[in-house]
This record gives C-alpha cells, structure tokens and sequence, in this order.
C-alpha cells in the first residue's frame, strides 16, 4: 500500500502527462486535508479558550472598540458575562456579545424583538448577521426592558 | 551554480515561475509552530473557527486564481504583444521589477481601502478579529471580477515580461505571510525603517481609529513614508483587529461576499444621482452622510481626544 503511494506522489511530482485537472484536483484535496490537519490542531491545543466579560470596565472599553468615541453611561452584564447592554449619555444602547474569542457589538435601534422572560432579556438588533441573544440579567432585566422600551420604533411595526 | 540560477531566471521570466505553492508547506508549518507558541503564551491569538475560515478563504483563493490565471496572463500577453519598449531579463531588472510590483501593490492596496468597488473584494482579508498566520490566507474569492489586476500587469505595455510579473508577485506575496503575526514585537530599526513588517502591518489590520487607512505597503514600507500613510504602532494604543463593523461571524459566503451584497442594497436604494458613490467612494460613504468613513470616524476620535 505505502508502496502504491510512493509511486503516486513520485508520479505527482514528476507530473507526466496526467493531466492537469488531475493534478489540480489532487493539490486541493492535499490542501484541504492540511486545513482541516490545521484546524483539529487548533481545537487539541484548546485555543480561542472561553472568554467572558471581565467586569463593567471591560464592557465598556469593548463598546468603545465597537462603536469609536462610544462613551458607556450605563452598562449591565449577563450573569455568564457572554455579553452586555451599555447606554452612553445620548441614550444609544449597544448589545455586546461574544463571537470566538472576542466579542462583536451592535446598535439596538428598535424596542422591536425585545423580550422579557423574568429574568432574561431576549434581544434582536435588526442586524440578521448579529443573530437574536439572550442575556440573563437578574433584577436588571426588567429595568433595561422598560427602558428600552423608549427606543424608537421602526415604520414597519407601527 | 551561477548558471543554473541564469537559466531559472531565463525561464521564469518566459514562462513565468509560481513560487507560492512551493511556499505553502511552509505556510504550514509555521502556523503550526505559531499555534504552539499561542497556546503557551496567548490562547486566545487563535480560535478555531476562525481559523478554518482563514484557510478555507485560502484554498478558495488559490482554486478561484487557477481558474481565472490563464485570463489574466493572456492580457498581460496582449499587453506584451503590444509593448512600446522591451526590459531585458538581467539581475538588475528583476530587481527593479520587483520594486516596480512593489510599489504596484502599494497603488492597488491604498485603492483596495479608498474605493469600495475594490474594497468588497479586499474587505475579506480583514475582517477576523484575530491576527495570526492563518489571517494571512485568508484572501479573495473575487480579486479577478474587480480587476484589481491591472495594478499588477500593466508594466508588461512597458517590455516587463508576463513571466517576471507573476514571479515577482508571487514572491511579494509569499513576503506578507510572515508579517502576520503578534508573535514578532518589533525588527530591528533599520529593518523596520525599510521594510514592511509584522508591527507595522498590525497597525494596518487595525481597528483603533489612530491607525485606521495606514500602512499600505507590501514589502517596503517606504512607500507609506514617501506618500504620507505610514504612521507606527504604539505601545499605548494596542491594536483591535478586524473592520469598522465587525461581521461576527465565521461564515465563508458572508466573509467572501459580504460587501458586494452591500453595495449591490446600497446601489439599489440610493437615488439616481448617488448610486455610483456607493460604487466608487470610500466605504462608508453615504450620499446623506448618515454613515461613517474612517475620515469621520478619526475626526469625532481627535475630538474627543482633545475634549479629554
């Protein structure tokens, strides 16, 4: 068997008259087993890791990041501290989450696809590349949906 | 010794020498080592799924170059049919005309940033959060359809040989790899003074509003210096990667073509009058200025910097 395969990549290299939709074809699956040798490398080593939001500090550098300039008024953290909803002065609200192994942000607009389960906010930015996220936010939760409420309402809900 | 390297030079000049696939078992390995060193001094410099995005970019890259290489070499064939002058193929003029690619790529790269018809097909490059080797495969799937080629080929009306073209280029490019990484602080100075290197292209993969639209360069960083995009890392200021508006997600499609779905919406809403600057102006223009350019955004930053 090895042998068979010593012939072959020898014929590779030496790339006769086999085609070059042969040679092409074998490059990519050779190419693509090394991304996916790559990959599973990753995932051995555990990297990305799990990271949280540290504190109320790293909330609000994380939406300075996302939004330049953003300067957080208020901010609340989910219990696991996989994301966060910060408010700066002008009432603007960022949603924070975690996306790998560092966090995205995103505006919220619209108190549309904002819903209350007791203690869990559930959240849709408008944005469909963002997704809808559910934070628990303890006693939090039922502050940040009344006053999220405020948010404007796009044309089409009303 | 001398004469084989006549005769490979000779060849790759007439028939063109494709270093890059002789470079990617390097590639390789050295994202292998980089791993490593991450999971003993920085987890999170590399996540999985990022990764394989990265790399799958890279194989759709090289899959969508093969398919479209014979396109472009036969217009910088015609190019060459049609030449004005003819450049010998000597020492000297392979070096000049790596210079010239160089300074090529520096053109096409600056214009990747400031034209959004030649960013959408750029824009994937930058868009993981994370700055590693495997960041540097993450390339085009549509650098042919936005033919951002011609930057590169148009010396050939010039006498350059098609073949010392996609040489050089190709070792231009195999150059870049090792400049992605936060592994390698800083070069020493007089390398960094010429050279394109890792610190000052993670100033250019960016997001802080100080370093947004700097560093263009590929292999010498003169060119920044020359024509005023250069500005250096500080060690105040570390760098956030990825684009204004982070994609937050690991979607191959959306990762590709995000920005031509975009501009198609934008070109689509707009009025009449405003759709060819959703087209051509720099991204994030809007024709009410409802959106933010990098311009915008490092005014309000300097404003407020100066408010502090």
């Amino acid at each position: 068997m090895s042998g068979k395969l010593v012939v072959l990549a020898e014929a590779l290299f030496a790339r006769p008259d086999i085609g070059p939709a042969l040679i092409v074809a074998t490059e990519t699956l050779v190419s693509l087993l090394m991304v996916l040798a790559i990959y599973a490398l990753a995932r051995i080593l555990r990297l990305g890791g799990d990271v949280r939001i540290a504190d109320a500090d790293h909330a609000a550098r994380l939406a300075d990041a996302a939004f330049p300039g953003f300067a957080a008024a208020e901010i609340t953290l989910d219990r696991a501290r996989i994301g966060a909803l910060v408010r700066d002065r002008a009432g603007r609200v960022l949603l924070i989450r975690r996306h790998g192994a560092r966090f995205v942000g995103s505006e919220l607009t619209s108190h549309a696809g904002i819903r209350l389960d007791r203690h869990t906010l559930t959240l849709e930015t408008g944005d469909r590349r963002f997704g809808t996220l559910t934070l628990d936010l303890g006693a939090d939760a039922q502050i940040w949906a009344a006053s999220l409420r405020r948010l404007d309402v796009p044309e089409h809900a009303a | 010794m001398s004469v084989w390297i006549a005769d490979l030079a000779s060849r790759a000049a007439r028939d063109g020498l494709d270093v890059v696939p002789f470079a990617v078992p390097l590639f390789i390995v050295a994202i292998a080592i980089e791993m490593v060193w991450a999971a003993r001094r920085a987890p999170t410099a590399y996540e999985p799924g990022d990764t394989l995005t990265s790399l799958l970019m890279g194989l759709g890259s090289s899959i969508a170059g093969l398919v479209v290489a014979g396109a472009i070499l036969l217009g910088a064939g015609w190019l060459y049919a049609h030449r004005m002058v003819t450049v010998p193929v000597t020492w000297w003029s392979w070096i000049a005309v790596f210079v010239l690619d160089d300074f090529n790529y520096y053109l096409f790269h600056r214009s990747a940033h400031r034209v959004r018809w030649f960013w959408a097909s750029h824009v994937n490059h930058h868009s993981s959060q994370h700055y590693n080797l495997s960041t540097a495969l993450r390339q085009t799937w549509t650098g042919f359809a936005s033919l951002s080629f011609v930057f590169r080929i148009w010396p050939a009306l010039f006498g350059v040989a098609p073949g010392m073209l996609l040489t050089v280029g190709g070792i231009n490019l195999i150059y870049q790899f090792w400049i992605h990484t936060e592994a390698v602080g800083r070069m020493p100075r007089w390398f960094e003074a010429v050279m394109n290197t890792p610190s000052h292209h993670r100033v250019h993969h960016a997001t802080n509003p100080r370093y947004l639209d700097h560093n263009y360069a590929g292999v010498f960083i003169v060119w920044d210096r020359l024509f005023g995009s250069f500005t250096p890392e500080r060690d105040d200021d570390p760098v956030r990667y990825g684009i204004v508006h982070q994609l937050g997600t690991f979607s191959l499609w959306t990762v590709a073509l995000h920005e031509w779905g975009a501009i198609a919406r934008d070109m689509w809403r707009a009025p009449f009058r405003a759709k060819l600057g959703y087209l051509l102006r720099e991204p994030g223009w809007s024709h009410d200025g409802s959106r933010d350019t990098t311009t915008t955004i490092r005014a309000r930053w300097r404003a407020a910097q100066g408010e502090d």
